[in-house]
Formats: structure tokens, C-alpha cells, sequence
């Protein structure tokens, strides 16, 4: 008993007093207003379907997996969502590992009330074979880093991460049309999860003498009198409200709390969906660079169509790492490509491949050069559909070393440069004037790296 | 003998290494590191009153808590909490807070392949930042064993599920020492040969296995550069702020 009382950790009473007297001048100890929001930073993992969101100095992480299992009886025609809660002792030193305290409960079924009970996930999608088989959803929330307010950043976590999550394709097939038959990731892309609405939670600190925060940071919620948590969505419809126990609260304050959180809401909505749009729109650009090398292997003749499903099988389309190495063989030789039936995998890929593009290339080029701008090779994807392997190839050398985190940092400014690539890509079926000069500059370049 | 490796390495070549300290708030040390897309995080909390009921009292103990990114704990967790628990024992100096528990908590971001030594160097780094007592650091690395019989180091997730053997080794790092030179060596060997943990998959032979601890040597005097060299950037900018 006395080892945990030393351990716990309390706010002393001076800090406390600290707190409600600047509360009740408007002032927070972070220096925000009582209705300010903290900075909401969303990054994303490297597999689809995790992310990790930090509100000021709480970080919570979120992964969601789906693996199949047989519905319920009572709904046999949908799919299952589950929400499991992490309370990492990395946190918190007054969480404890493998028992959930009633806090991480708390979360957890707020959480999976706003989400499951407000239909915002479509599980009628889920099923695959009605009263048999369908998709099960986990998420699994954990948190790292308490600096108060995990419920909304948990919220936010696995909101980010639903959108981006995908699941494999599958479809009914064999003798009597009842097996199911998983389509891996290369031979067709996989889906995302259809979300109809996102719902927000919002937290709302009540303090002696009628004040209101919004967003309590750790320390406040140490003093706090009483909490209320409303999700809601952009929409303006309330998913769920909690508020359980505490100081009792006037009506209009909680009109006045409910008014607020909607218009937060459409704030964070806003700010989740460009943060996945950069996501998608980067997913789909490392995709498009991963295609080619197929392409790029396939170069002798005789060999093309073996080489072709050598090249997808082998591909994982998530890290930029995995090169081929024939293709130095097949460099080599300068064999010029006459009619390289390239089955489409996206929109992007034209049929033929003009085979003065390839032999201009080996003369050039070196397969370990770092020295080619990625952004100048992306305007050369959208300008010619017709990616040249090569150029990938490079690219993807060059940015293995670079970039030491895995995540992709969403920021503002990462977003306007995705938006820029976007435009590129829309202008892209232009002339083939547009692809012959990329490929005079990429000589140069070419030429200056040896 | 060359082996193609997917993302272009050469065998003897480590994935980009990254390593973040003093990244979590709440806790006493953090860190995170990285080997390509493996990805860990470590917190260090301690050392706190009172030690588990099964410990020694005199001693410092030291408990190690293994989040893995998504599922439920299993033996396998219990097992990397152990193995990573007695190498972490024995570099720390547990004769300085006798009757307290350190608590070291890792949390798998993200998994591909040579996950157990990217934790056992997050949390020697989470350690360093949380200013635990300890005698010397510890690198970890991973050698795997090819069917061909060639060692490689440093291996994705897909190229261990297709190894013949593959083994996860520990070493101290290598030492810059203004002390005289053999006053830091035992029997006559140099510290930074001695091996501190040795977990091996798979089946290997006798002169496979010291081939790996060769290469694994060596390796490791890299990760010990890369580990000083972030250590004092990181502890210059600190010096600076404060």
C-alpha cells in the first residue's frame, strides 16, 4: 500500500490554486483560451490502417486489422467492429500493465459508441457469405503519451486510421460459387472500409464557479470538477454524450457546450480528410512507381510473360526498397522492346513501349545513382503514362537512405505539395512533347552522376 | 558470392538506422529507433519505490513490460520480456538503488523483421535518456544464415521467413577509453568482444554460428559510432537549450 502511494503521482496543492485562479481571469496554464484546441498533428504508419495522432502532448496510436470470422446470429448480414483499448504504462505511471482501469473502459466504450453505434462504419459491407463469413474489424488503440484528453485523441487515431485502412479484396468463386478466394494485394488493390460520417468527440472541463474548458490538459483535469464528453459530427447530429458524475452543470452550459462542439467538429473533420487525402494520393503516386519495374524487367524477348508474373509476385507494393536486380542483366543489352503487351494495372500505363525510351537509357545510366529528383521524375510519370522502370528505379534508391522515419509527416506544407502532384497527374494524357523532355534532361543528369 | 537482396543491399549492409531520444512527455526517458521500416518505441519510468515479490531487495530490478502492435499477449511477448529483462540487467549498475524497480515499457510500432534487437537498442537508448546507471551500452544485431550457406545481416521480415537459421546478438559497444589500453579487457580479450546475449532460430552449424558472431562484431562496432554520435548531438542540443 505505501510502495503505490509513493508512486502515484499528485499535483501539489499550490499548482492546483494556480490553475483555478488564472481559470477564472480566462487563463490557462498552455496559455490557450478556454476554447481553444491544441495543435492536431495526424501522421501515418506504414501499413494501411495505423496511425498516430498528437494533441499537444498526448500521442495515442491506432492500428486497425481485419481478419475473418463468422457473424453473429442475431445479424448475419453484417460484419463486426471491435474496439480494444491500450492503457500502455508508457503513458502514465499510474497506468497498469494487463488490468484496464475503469478510465480505459470509460474511453473504450465511448469510443466504440460513437463509431459502432452511430453506424458511422457501413458493416452490411462486411459480410461476405450471409450467416457465415465475414470481415471482423479490430482496432486497437494504444496510448503513449498521457498529456490529458485521451478520449478525443483516441477518437481522432482511430478515425484517421478506419479511413485509411484496407482490406483485401475477395470474392465468391469456385465449383459452387460458396468459396471464397482472397485476392493478394498485386493482383488487385486492395478496399477501403466505407465511412459514412466521422463523429468527433469533444471533452468539455468543468471548473468551480461555472467556468469551462475546452480540451483539458492533464493538469487541469487533475483540478477539474467535472467532465462531459459529446461526439459529434459534422453534421451537426450527436453520436453520443457522457457525462458521469461530477459537478452538476446548468442546462444552458450544456447548450452552450453542445453548440461549441459542433462547430469544432467540422474543424477536425476538415483537418482528418486532408490529412488522408495526402495519405491516399501518396499511396497511390508509390504505386504508380512500383508498377515499372515490372516493366523494366521485361525487356528480353521470349522471356517477357514469365518475367511479368515473376515481377508482381514479387512485388510488395508498400516499400520503396524492394528493387529488382535483373534488370541489370537485362540493361545490359540494349534490346529495343517491339511490342511489350503490358497487361494495365492502373489507368496510367499505356500499352506499347516505344523502344527508343529504353535504349537511350543504358548508356547512361547507373542503377545505385542517387542524384535524380524525385519531383522532376513525378511530373515525367504523369506527363507519359508509360513509366520508365529506370527512373523509378533511381528514385526509389534515392530516397531509401533519405528519410529515416517511416511515417509520413502530414503538415501543411506536405499537403500543398500533394495537392501540386495532383494537378500534375490531372494534367497528365498531354502530348508526347511532354515525355520527350524529360527525357533530355534525365540524359544530363544521367551523364553528371558518373 | 553474391546474393540479391530485394531492396538492393549488400549482405554485410544495415538498413537506415534512426533514433529519436526525449520523445514522450510523461515519461522519465524515451526513445525511439528504427532499422528501416522496423520501427520501436521504448519508455523508461524509474526507478520506483519497492521491488515484485520474487526479487532480490538488495539489488535494483529491472521489469520490462512487451506491447505488441496489434493481438493479444502470448508467449512469445512473455519471452521477449524476458530475454530483453536479463540483458538489460546486465549492463545496468543494480547496486546503486537497492529495493526499486526500473520500468521499461516497448511498444512494436511497426514489425519487419530484426524486431527484438531494434527493442533491445530502444531501450538502451530510453535507458541513456532516462539517466539510469549503467556500465556500458549494449548494440544489438541480427545475422541470419542463408540456405546457401552465406550470412547476412540486418534482415526484413521477409527475408528471415525465408533463412535456414538466424540469430539475435548482443554485444557492448565498443569502448573510447582514456584509460590505458588492456585495463579494459578480460582475460586478455577486448570488452567489446564479449557477447551479452545470444537468442538463435533454426539450424545453423558450429562454424556457421561464429561466422556470425564475426560479422555481428563488427556490425556492431558500427551501430556503437552511430549510437555515440547521436548521443552527443543530442546531448550538445540539449546543452545548448538549457
Amino acid at each position: 500500500m505505501d510502495v503505490r502511494l509513493a508512486n502515484t503521482w499528485r499535483l501539489s496543492l499550490n499548482e492546483k490554486n494556480f490553475i483555478k485562479t488564472a481559470l477564472l481571469s480566462d487563463i490557462r496554464i498552455d496559455g490557450r483560451k478556454p476554447f481553444d484546441f491544441r495543435n492536431i498533428i495526424i501522421i501515418f504508419g506504414r501499413e494501411d490502417g495505423s496511425a498516430e495522432v498528437q494533441l499537444g502532448q498526448t500521442r495515442v496510436m491506432c492500428v486497425v486489422t481485419a481478419k475473418f470470422v463468422q457473424p453473429f446470429r442475431d445479424r448475419p448480414n453484417e460484419g463486426t467492429l471491435s474496439i480494444y483499448t491500450e492503457f500502455s504504462p508508457m503513458a502514465d505511471p499510474s497506468f497498469e500493465a494487463g488490468r484496464a482501469g475503469e478510465s480505459a473502459v470509460e474511453l473504450g466504450r465511448i469510443i466504440d459508441r460513437g463509431l459502432r453505434e452511430s453506424r458511422a462504419v457501413d458493416t452490411e459491407s462486411l459480410c461476405i457469405v450471409a450467416g457465415k463469413l465475414a470481415w471482423a474489424i479490430r482496432i486497437d488503440i494504444h496510448i503513449l503519451d498521457n498529456g490529458g484528453n485521451l478520449v478525443d485523441a483516441a477518437n481522432i487515431a482511430a478515425l484517421a486510421a478506419l479511413m485509411t485502412f484496407r482490406r483485401p479484396e475477395c470474392s465468391l468463386g469456385g465449383e459452387d460459387g460458396q468459396e471464397v478466394i482472397i485476392h493478394p494485394p498485386e493482383i488487385r488493390d486492395p478496399v477501403p472500409l466505407i465511412v459514412h460520417h466521422l463523429p468527433i468527440a469533444i471533452t468539455f472541463g468543468f471548473f468551480d464557479e461555472r467556468v469551462m474548458v475546452i480540451d483539458p490538459t492533464h493538469n487541469e483535469e487533475a483540478v477539474m470538477a467535472g467532465r462531459m464528453i459529446a461526439t459529434i459530427n459534422a453534421n451537426g447530429d450527436i453520436c453520443a454524450i457522457q457525462k458521469a458524475g461530477g459537478e452538476g452543470v446548468d442546462q444552458r452550459v450544456i447548450m452552450q457546450c453542445l453548440q461549441l462542439a459542433t462547430t469544432k467538429a467540422v474543424d477536425i473533420t476538415k483537418q482528418i480528410k486532408a490529412a488522408v487525402e495526402t495519405y491516399n494520393s501518396e499511396r497511390a503516386l508509390q504505386k504508380i512507381k512500383h508498377e515499372p519495374t515490372c516493366v523494366a524487367t521485361k525487356v528480353k524477348e521470349g522471356q517477357d510473360q514469365t518475367l511479368d508474373n515473376e515481377g508482381i509476385n514479387e512485388l510488395v507494393g508498400k516499400y520503396m526498397e524492394r528493387l529488382k536486380l535483373i534488370s541489370r542483366e537485362s540493361y545490359a543489352s540494349q534490346n529495343i522492346n517491339d511490342e511489350v503487351e503490358v497487361e494495365p494495372k492502373s489507368l496510367r500505363r499505356g500499352a506499347d513501349s516505344n523502344g527508343i525510351k529504353f535504349s537511350s537509357a543504358p548508356l547512361s545510366w547507373d542503377p545505385y545513382s542517387k542524384g535524380v529528383d524525385p519531383e522532376f521524375l513525378k511530373a515525367s510519370v504523369a506527363s507519359q503514362g508509360l513509366s520508365t522502370g529506370n527512373k523509378k528505379k533511381e528514385s526509389s534508391g534515392d530516397e531509401k537512405p533519405e528519410t529515416p522515419g517511416p511515417f509520413e509527416d502530414v503538415n501543411p506544407n506536405s499537403s500543398a505539395v500533394g495537392a501540386s502532384r495532383n494537378e500534375m497527374q490531372v494534367m497528365g494524357p498531354k502530348t508526347l512533347k511532354d515525355a520527350v523532355k524529360p527525357k533530355n534532361k534525365r540524359k544530363k543528369k544521367g551523364s553528371s552522376m558518373i | 558470392m553474391e546474393v540479391d537482396r530485394e531492396d538492393g543491399r549488400s549482405q554485410n549492409q544495415l538498413r537506415p538506422l534512426a533514433c529519436s531520444r526525449n520523445i514522450l512527455h510523461r515519461a522519465h526517458g524515451s526513445a525511439s529507433w528504427s532499422q528501416g521500416d522496423t520501427k520501436v518505441l521504448a519508455a523508461v519510468y524509474g526507478p520506483k519505490a519497492g521491488t515484485k515479490k520474487n526479487e532480490n531487495p538488495e539489488k535494483a530490478c529491472i521489469e520490462v513490460i512487451w506491447k505488441p502492435k496489434t493481438g493479444q499477449i502470448g508467449k512469445l511477448e512473455k519471452e521477449y520480456e524476458m530475454i530483453l529483462k536479463r540483458t538489460l540487467q546486465s549492463i545496468c549498475i543494480l547496486t546503486v538503488n537497492p529495493n526499486t524497480t526500473t520500468s521499461v515499457i516497448i511498444q512494436v510500432v511497426n514489425d519487419d523483421g530484426a524486431l527484438l534487437p531494434s527493442a533491445i537498442n530502444a531501450a538502451c537508448m530510453a535507458l541513456v535518456d532516462a539517466g539510469i546507471p549503467m556500465r556500458h551500452l549494449a548494440v544489438s544485431i541480427c545475422c541470419c544464415v542463408a540456405r546457401s550457406g552465406l550470412v547476412i545481416l540486418d534482415p526484413t521480415k521477409l527475408e528471415e521467413q525465408n533463412m535456414k537459421a538466424f540469430a539475435y546478438l548482443v554485444f557492448p559497444n565498443s569502448v573510447h577509453s582514456v584509460l590505458p589500453e588492456g585495463s579494459l579487457s578480460v582475460q586478455g580479450e577486448p570488452i567489446e568482444n564479449g557477447i551479452i546475449t545470444s537468442v538463435t532460430h533454426g539450424v545453423m552449424s558450429v562454424d556457421d554460428y561464429f561466422y556470425c558472431l564475426e560479422r555481428g562484431r563488427a556490425a556492431s562496432t558500427k551501430l556503437s559510432d552511430f549510437l555515440r554520435r547521436n548521443l552527443q548531438q543530442q546531448s550538445t542540443d540539449s546543452s545548448k537549450a538549457g
